[in-house]
């Protein structure tokens, strides 16, 4: 029997590791990627996914029902958030010109925007 | 003498699954108030009586504090919906991951766009939670979203070839489809079982 258990905190702390380095990833993409827009892409989803993975291991250690409850609505509030926020943070960076129009292949909002003036 | 708490099975007036409270006209949604206290039970992290009657208090009383406007969802639940949701959203987060990651290590510089999608289905909910659905997903980054003609706008990394931005528009399209199909009421799923809108040719400087 415990040597399930064993392999249980194995499982988790590999799970653990490995949301942490996907983590690791989006920073490191937020500091590589040009503008504001791209980064945002590195910020939200390798972040959402690193998360994920983080609470999926600490829930194979912990293996307590209540625990595991509360790691779900942790999860559940993340997915919600998260792309609220980058959202928000996409459009005001539009709105304010801080994408650097001249990089964008074509931009089909712009033209949008034009057509209402 | 009046009753402290009318529910809705007494009068036709308040929408589903509410009931009036006081003398004022104040209307709780029953569903909200149980959402909030599974979450503050859930915060506790240990299930009593305790937890539960001072979670319902506190939910009466952030409803009754912060009241809400009056609107109809149309929000239902499919659990095999909801389902597939997850499961596709689950593998669609594992592809962006890795899709988002390549890029950041990929040496010369992508080409960025910003593309419309039109979508089938009007109503708020569902345009919102197909919003938050594209947002995790890979292909784009939520930038603006038009709701008089239910357009959401991408941005996306790699613009470079025509087959990703087509990619990106039917990543949007499936996963609305997925989101309908979940949390939808019949009139939107029959609206998703058609083919998306076409897309507007008649870009100026086009790729």
């Amino acid at each position: 029997m415990s040597v399930w258990l064993q392999i249980l905190d194995m499982a988790g702390a590999v799970l653990v590791f490995i949301g942490a380095a996907i983590c690791l990833l989006g920073v490191i993409g937020m500091l590589r990627l040009p503008d504001v827009l791209s980064r945002s892409h590195a910020a939200t989803k390798p972040q959402t996914l690193g998360m994920l993975l983080v609470l999926a291991g600490v829930a194979l250690r912990l293996r307590s029902g209540m625990d595991l409850a509360t790691l779900a609505l942790i999860g559940f509030f993340q997915l919600m958030t998260g792309p609220v926020a980058a959202h928000l943070v996409a459009r005001s960076a539009y709105r304010t010109g801080q994408t650097g129009h001249s990089e964008l292949l074509f931009d089909e909002l712009d033209e949008q925007l034009t057509e209402e003036r | 003498m009046k009753r402290l708490i009318k529910p809705s099975f007494r009068n036709k007036d308040l929408p589903p699954f509410s009931c009036e409270f006081g003398g004022r006209g104040r209307v709780l949604d029953l569903p909200l108030i149980a959402w909030l206290t599974l979450i503050w039970v859930l915060l506790w992290s240990s299930l009593n009586w305790a937890n539960v009657l001072t979670g319902v208090l506190v939910a009466v009383a952030v409803c009754l504090a912060f009241p809400l406007p009056r609107v109809d969802l149309g929000l239902r639940l499919h659990p095999w919906g909801i389902l597939m949701l997850a499961g596709y959203l689950l593998y669609d987060m594992y592809t962006s991951g890795v899709r988002v990651t390549r890029q950041i290590f990929v040496g010369h510089p992508h080409r960025a766009a910003v593309i419309a999608v039109p979508l089938r289905c009007r109503s708020d909910l569902m345009l919102a939670a197909t919003a938050v659905a594209v947002s995790n997903v890979p292909g784009g980054s939520v930038v603006e979203v038009r709701r008089a003609t239910a357009t959401v706008f991408l941005h996306v990394l790699d613009a470079d070839r025509p087959a990703a931005l087509d990619a990106a528009r039917h990543s949007v399209w499936r996963l609305e489809e997925l989101t309908v199909r979940a949390f939808g009421t019949p009139d939107e799923i029959a609206r998703v079982a058609e083919p998306p809108p076409p897309i507007r040719h008649d870009r100026r400087d086009g790729t």
